[in-house]
C-alpha cells in the first residue's frame, strides 16, 4: 500500500492532488453553511483549516469522509473527488470511503472498552490482521505512532475511558492511524491537549505526511503554522483564501484574511 | 415558590448577619426537605402498612393443619378382585380406611367426647385427603397389607380453628363444624396427633372447590403465569428490540416515523383491558386459539408489553453518547456493526431493566386475562413443555382474584398467600434487572 513508496521530496508543493472540491455546498435545513467552496488538497501534504468560530471549517471536513451522511437535516451539493473518484457517487458506500479517510474529532472519543480494543478494533473490521501477534503488532504499532505507547503499555487491558483528556487524544489518534487511511482529518485534534502532548502530535502530524494527506482544522496560528503547508482561510461559509501557508501568513491577498490573522476578526 | 419578586437588593451587611432575602430563601429551603420528607413518610407508612396486612393475612397460608396417624392398607380392601392391581379403588374405597384408622386412634387415646359419632370424627378430615391418600397408595404399592404413616389434610375448618380464625363460638353457627370436633382437636393437638407443618401443596397444588379451601394452591397459577412469562420474553424482548433499534438508528425522520412514535407512545398508555378484548377478537374469535391459554394470554400480554420495551429501549440507545457512533463510523465501522459493536452493549443495562420492568407488569396484570377466560376454575396441570401452551391454566393475579371471590374465610388468608407468592416472584425479577444492571453497566 502507501508504505511501500519511497520518499522522494521532502518540502515539494507540487504532490499530486489527493482530494479536489468543486463548488461545493452544504446545507443544514435552510442554514446555508458552505457555499461555492473549490479547493485542492495535495498527496502527502498537511493542510490547515482555519477560520472564526462557525465559518464551517468542521462541516467542510466532514463532507470529506461524509460524516455528515449521519445528520439528518445536512445536504451536500456539488463534486468532491478522491484521487479523481467522486465520493458522493451512488455506488460509494461511504464505510469504504471511511476506511480511506479516517477521522480524529473535536472531542476525545475513545469506545467504553480496553485501551487494546480501542486501537484494535478497525483493524479488526477491515479484516487487516491475519492472526492475533499480527494484530498486537499493529496495535503497538498505532500506539507508538499515536506518542501514547510508554504512558499505556502495562495497562493495555484498562479502560480507555479512564485516561486523561490528553491521552484519550492520542488514544483516539492511534486508533485512526491503526487502520491505516491515505486521507487523516483532524478536528482541533489539540485542543485538549497540553503543550508536550501538543508537540507530541504536531511531530506525529509532519510524520504522518511521510504517507498520508493530512487534513488539520485549528484555532492556533502557530499551529497552523508551525505543521501545516497549505493553509485554507474559511469565512461565513466561504473559503476565502487558500495557499501555501507561507504565503497565508506572510503575503495574503485578501484583507480579511490578514484581518483574522492579525486579530481583527474571528 | 419563586423569590425573584423579593423586596430589597441584598446590602452590603455584615456576614455573619442573614439579610432578610437570604432568609426567606433559606426558609423556603427548609419547607421544601420538610414536604419532601413528609411525602416520603407518607410512601414508607403505606408500604409498610400494605406489606403487614399482607403478610400478617397470607403467612399462615403456608402452614397447614395436618393428622399424623399410622393407617393399615388392608389387602382386601385395596385389592378387591385378589389380581395384585388397584384397577377398582377409588376415593370411595380408602375414604372408609383414613376415618376408620382416624377413629381408633381416638379411641386408643380415650379422647372421644361424649356421645360424638363417627361420622363426625371422620368429619376432621378433609374432603381432599382420600384423593391424595389414594395418589399415595398407587406410589407404594408394596406398603400394602402393612402399616403406613401419612398426613392426613385436616379439615379447613380445624385449620382455622388452630390458626384462630375458628373458635367455639363461631362453631356454634357453624353448619360446617361442631364445638364436639373442636374440642376433640384440642386434644389430638395435645397428643400431637394434629399439627401444623409447612405446606408445600399450597404452592404446588391445583385450586380446590369452594368448601375445600385448606387444599387449594397456586400450581396451575405458577405454571400458568410462568409459560405467559415465557411467551412474553420470547416475542416481545426481541420484536421491542428490534423496533426500536430500527426506529432509533436506522429509520429516516419523517411524518410517517412520527405517527409510529405517537401512536406507541399512545400504545403504553392504553388501559389493559382493551388488550384482553383485542386478543378476545383477534387470537380467539379470529385466529381460533384455545381459550384460557397460557399462549393467548402471553401474546395479549406481549402486545401489552411491547410499548414498554420498546420506550425503555429508545431511552436507553437515545442515551448513548452520539460520540460513540461517531467514533465508531469514523474508523470505518458499519452501521449495523455500529449498533452492535457499541451502541447496544452500552445501551444493554437500560434495555434489561425495561425488560423485566415490562415483564414485572406483565406477570400482575389481571384484567385482560379475564376476558379471554383465564379466570377458568382449572384443575388439571398444564402438560409440561410445548403443548402446555394450549392447555387451560390461569394466573397467579387472577387466582389471587378467584380466592376474593370465594365465600369461606379461608380463602382470604388464600389470596394473601398468593399475593405473597406473586409479590415473591415480583421482588425476584426486581433484583435480577438490578443485578444485570450492575453487572453490564460501563462508563464512558
Ligand atoms: N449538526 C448541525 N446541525 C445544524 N447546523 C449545524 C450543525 N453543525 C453545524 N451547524 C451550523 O453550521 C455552521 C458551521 O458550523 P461548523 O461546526 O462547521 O463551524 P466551525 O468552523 O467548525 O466552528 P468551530 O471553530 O467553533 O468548531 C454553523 O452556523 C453551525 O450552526
Ligand atoms: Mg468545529
Amino acid at each position: 500500500m502507501e508504505d511501500m513508496h519511497v520518499m522522494t521530496s521532502a518540502m515539494s508543493t507540487q504532490n499530486d492532488t489527493k482530494i479536489s472540491a468543486r463548488n461545493v455546498q452544504v446545507y443544514y435545513a435552510d442554514n446555508h453553511a458552505i457555499k461555492d467552496v473549490d479547493v485542492d488538497i495535495q498527496d502527502k501534504t498537511v493542510t490547515a483549516f482555519i477560520g472564526p468560530s462557525g465559518c464551517g471549517k468542521s462541516t467542510f471536513l466532514r463532507c470529506i469522509n461524509r460524516m455528515n451522511d449521519t445528520i439528518d437535516v445536512a445536504r451536500v451539493e456539488g463534486d468532491i473527488l478522491l484521487d479523481g473518484e467522486d465520493i458522493y457517487d451512488r455506488k460509494v458506500d461511504p464505510v469504504q470511503l471511511r476506511a480511506k479517510v479516517g477521522m480524529v474529532f473535536q472531542k476525545p472519543n475513545p469506545f467504553p472498552k480496553s485501551i487494546y480494543d480501542n486501537v484494535a478494533y478497525g483493524p479488526k473490521i477491515h479484516g487487516l490482521a491475519k492472526n492475533k501477534a499480527d494484530l498486537d503488532d499493529i496495535v503497538e504499532k498505532a500506539l507508538r505512532r499515536g506518542a501514547i505507547w510508554d504512558e499505556v503499555k502495562d495497562r493495555l487491558d484498562a479502560p480507555g475511558t479512564g485516561l486523561s483528556g490528553g491521552q484519550q487524544q492520542r488514544l483516539c489518534i492511534a486508533r485512526a492511524i491503526a487502520t491505516e487511511p491515505e486521507v487523516l482529518l483532524m478536528d482541533e485534534p489539540c485542543s485538549a491537549l497540553d503543550p508536550i502532548a501538543t508537540a507530541q502530535v504536531e511531530e506525529l502530524i509532519d510524520e504522518l505526511r511521510r504517507n498520508y494527506s493530512v487534513v488539520i482544522v485549528t484555532h492556533s496560528m502557530q499551529q497552523a503554522a508551525r505543521v501545516s503547508q497549505k493553509t485554507a482561510f474559511f469565512h461565513l461559509g466561504y473559503l476565502v483564501e487558500y495557499d501555501d501557508t507561507d504565503t497565508i501568513f506572510n503575503r495574503p491577498q485578501d484583507n480579511r484574511t490578514e484581518s483574522y490573522i492579525s486579530g481583527k476578526i474571528g | 415558590m419563586t423569590d425573584a419578586t423579593a423586596g430589597a437588593p441584598a446590602g452590603k451587611g455584615s456576614l455573619l448577619e442573614e439579610d432578610k432575602r437570604t432568609k426567606r430563601r433559606n426558609a423556603a429551603e427548609a419547607r421544601f426537605k420538610a414536604y419532601g420528607l413528609g411525602a416520603i413518610g407518607i410512601a414508607v407508612t403505606a408500604l409498610l402498612l400494605l406489606l403487614g396486612s399482607i403478610l400478617l393475612n397470607g403467612l399462615s397460608s403456608f402452614q397447614q393443619a395436618f393428622i399424623t396417624i399410622e393407617i393399615p392398607l388392608p389387602a382386601d380392601a385395596l385389592d378387591q378382585d385378589g389380581d395384585g392391581a388397584l384397577d377398582r379403588v377409588t376415593t370411595f374405597t380408602v375414604k372408609p380406611i383414613l376415618e376408620q384408622a382416624l377413629i381408633a386412634r381416638v379411641d386408643e387415646l380415650n379422647i372421644r367426647p361424649v356421645d360424638m359419632s363417627d361420622s363426625d370424627i371422620g368429619g376432621i378430615i378433609s374432603g381432599e385427603a382420600p384423593a391424595t391418600f389414594l395418589d399415595f397408595v398407587r406410589n407404594n404399592e408394596d406398603l400394602i397389607g402393612e402399616n403406613a404413616e401419612f398426613n392426613i389434610l385436616a379439615n379447613g375448618r380445624i385449620d382455622g380453628f388452630l390458626k384462630g380464625r375458628v373458635s367455639m363460638e363461631s362453631a356454634a353457627r357453624d353448619s360446617n363444624v361442631t364445638q364436639d370436633q373442636l374440642i376433640l382437636t384440642n386434644q389430638l393437638i395435645e397428643n400431637d396427633v394434629i399439627e401444623q407443618r409447612f405446606n408445600w401443596d399450597f404452592i404446588t397444588n391445583p385450586d380446590a372447590s369452594e368448601n375445600r379451601p385448606e387444599a387449594a394452591g397456586l400450581g396451575v397459577a405458577i405454571l400458568g403465569s410462568l409459560y405467559m412469562m415465557i411467551v412474553v420474553l420470547v416475542l416481545a424482548l426481541p420484536v421491542g428490540v428490534a423496533a426500536s433499534i430500527y426506529l432509533e438508528e436506522f429509520a429516516p425522520k419523517n411524518r410517517f416515523t412520527d405517527i409510529i412514535e405517537v401512536n406507541i407512545a399512545n400504545l403504553a398508555a392504553v388501559p389493559s383491558i382493551v388488550y384482553g378484548i383485542l386478543g378476545l377478537a383477534i387470537f380467539i374469535n379470529f385466529a381460533g386459539l384455545p381459550q384460557s391459554s397460557p399462549l393467548v394470554g402471553g401474546l395479549v400480554l406481549t402486545l401489552m408489553t411491547l410499548p414498554t420495551i420498546i420506550i425503555a429501549t429508545r431511552a436507553a440507545l437515545k442515551s448513548v453518547p452520539p460520540s460513540i457512533r461517531d467514533a465508531a463510523l469514523g474508523v470505518g465501522a458499519s452501521k449495523m456493526q455500529t449498533v452492535f459493536h457499541h451502541v447496544l452493549p452500552l445501551a444493554a443495562p437500560g434495555i434489561l431493566t425495561g425488560t423485566i420492568i415490562g415483564l414485572a407488569q406483565a406477570l400482575g396484570e389481571t384484567a385482560p386475562l379475564l376476558l379471554i377466560g383465564m379466570v377458568a376454575f382449572v384443575r388439571d396441570y398444564p402438560e409440561l413443555g410445548l403443548e402446555g401452551f394450549t392447555d387451560p391454566a390461569t394466573a397467579l393475579p387472577v387466582q389471587v382474584y378467584n380466592f376474593t371471590q370465594r365465600a369461606d374465610p379461608a380463602f382470604v388468608e388464600r389470596a394473601s398467600g398468593a399475593i405473597i407468592t406473586l409479590l415473591v416472584f415480583l421482588v425476584f425479577m426486581n433484583a435480577v434487572a438490578i443485578f444485570l444492571r450492575r453487572r453490564f453497566e460501563r462508563r464512558w
